[in-house]
């Protein structure tokens, strides 16, 4: 079994390549172009988000992880459309010439590219979501997303205001969540006119900072969600949350919650496994005392710590779309500090394959 | 009138390494337009999604340097050649 592994840093692209998960080739493509995330469509093609902060968001698309070509249309928004005012103040500082005043609404960066059904999706800052059923050639906005009443309320994490997690229900196809930081978790259940909060019981304060959310879309309405304030599981596709820490290290935040940290989380579908990078609160996120571990969810329950062949002085983080599971047993993880890990036995045990990476911000896992 | 523009390195990379394109316009605004209709995939880099210059870009002209805001009307001759950069940043 073949994966290929596609590494988004500011500086590029690692593609890393394994025939049997021991030994693996490295290339660094899309040179220069910072490379924020990546998917692959059903007919094997791999599409790369790129976003320069001198030259804009654009796609690249390849067929064989080498070649790699710029597609002609990425998601935009309209002229009119007008912008979150304190999304504008928080990316201010890179807005030399006053642009952002005039109060305009620009796609600052693709978080996060998600295939289903046939069509490519784009989870977007500033916070928005966009669609091309033609492989990437056009992009429609959602509107009934990027329009929702109230988005001129919602406040930016930390990183801006993106969307930067979709899922998608393969049962069925009026449903859809999206993730944004940090308004919070919506879904809709009418193919993406209307579109609801879905955060009961979900501690936060205004909107809710969710980080990333995991699922199986064939088991869609279970969802495993890293919240800035803590990890929580739904059972009824995010109408109800509960908090599901045990095991996982806690610690006080910035508020005085006393909760789990972290960013990214992955699922393996086979073994229903679900896999989380804690760091040790809001105010250190690195891991705990520098030992890097990876945190594994068996059973719907409790949480495992898993630190085999992970350093005890990683003084770094793991970004929300920094980790990833190949459905094979295969789990794939980066820390800002350029390290990359992989496990092909579902985190037992965990051998770094590259180092020396700029900050990873994506990393994506695709079996041949 | 033919006018001829260099690329900065990250972009002629979209351009199979070409340094050097040509375009038609009096102004660098008509010539950006021109060399955006011209190749697609670089006019995503040139313009935003309100039409405008991207803030981050410059241009070089002789010896005056051009932030993007005054670029669009910024007079041009036949045979100009123009250098398109980024303004600096960083340290």
């Amino acid at each position: 079994m073949a994966v290929s592994l596609v590494v988004g840093t500011p500086k590029g692209a690692a593609v890393l390549q394994s025939k049997d998960g021991k030994t693996w080739s490295e290339d660094f493509v899309l040179r220069g172009w910072p490379v924020t995330a990546s998917v692959r469509d059903d007919k094997g093609r791999t599409y790369a988000a790129v976003n320069s902060p001198n030259f804009g968001v654009a796609l690249f698309a390849s067929d064989n992880l080498k070649d790699w070509k710029q597609l002609e249309s990425a998601p935009r928004y309209r002229p009119e459309d007008r912008g979150n005012p304190e999304h504008h103040r928080l990316v201010a500082k890179f807005d030399f010439e006053g642009k952002l005043k005039d109060g305009g609404r620009f796609v600052d960066q693709i978080w996060t590219l998600h295939n289903a059904r046939g069509a490519l999706y784009a989870g977007v800052s500033e916070a928005g979501l966009f669609v091309s059923k033609d492989r990437g050639e056009s992009w429609e906005p959602i509107d009934g997303f990027n329009e929702m009443p109230g988005r001129a309320e919602w406040q930016p994490g930390f990183g801006g205001l993106g969307a930067h997690t979709i899922l998608t229900d393969a049962k069925n196809p009026n449903r859809m969540w999206a993730g944004v930081s940090a308004a919070g978790f919506f879904r809709t259940d009418d193919g993406g006119k209307n579109w609801t909060r879905k955060d009961k019981d979900v501690h936060g304060f205004g909107g809710n900072c969710v980080h990333h959310v995991a699922h199986d879309p064939d088991d869609a309405n279970v969802l495993f969600r890293q919240e800035h304030f803590g990890v929580y599981r739904s059972d009824d596709g995010g109408d109800n949350w509960r908090v599901l820490e045990d095991g996982l290290p806690v610690t006080d935040m910035s508020d005085g919650h006393r909760c789990s940290f972290g960013f990214a989380m992955a699922m393996d579908r086979k073994a229903k496994a679900v896999f989380a990078v804690p760091l040790d609160g809001d105010a250190q996120r690195f891991p705990r005392d520098g030992q890097l571990a990876v945190y594994r969810n068996a059973d719907g329950k409790r949480w495992e710590p898993l630190t085999k062949g992970l350093p005890g002085n990683c003084f770094a983080g793991v970004l929300r779309g920094a980790m990833s599971a190949d459905q094979q047993s295969g789990v794939y993880f980066a820390t800002t500090s350029g390290a990359l890990y992989a496990s092909g036995n579902l985190g037992e045990s965990w051998n770094e394959i590259a180092t020396g990476l700029p900050r990873v911000m994506s990393v994506d896992a695709y079996v041949q | 009138m033919s006018v001829r523009v260099q690329l900065p390195p990250l972009l002629r990379g979209l351009m199979q390494g070409e340094r050097w394109l040509e375009a038609e316009g009096n102004s660098i605004g008509a010539m950006l337009a021109d060399l955006g209709k011209r190749n697609p995939s670089l006019a995503l880099h040139i313009f935003d999604e309100q039409g405008a210059i991207r803030h981050n870009i410059a241009f070089i002209h002789g010896d005056e340097i051009v932030r993007a805001k005054q670029a669009a009307a910024h007079p041009l001759k036949p045979g100009d050649e123009i250098v398109m950069t980024t303004a600096l940043a960083g340290g």
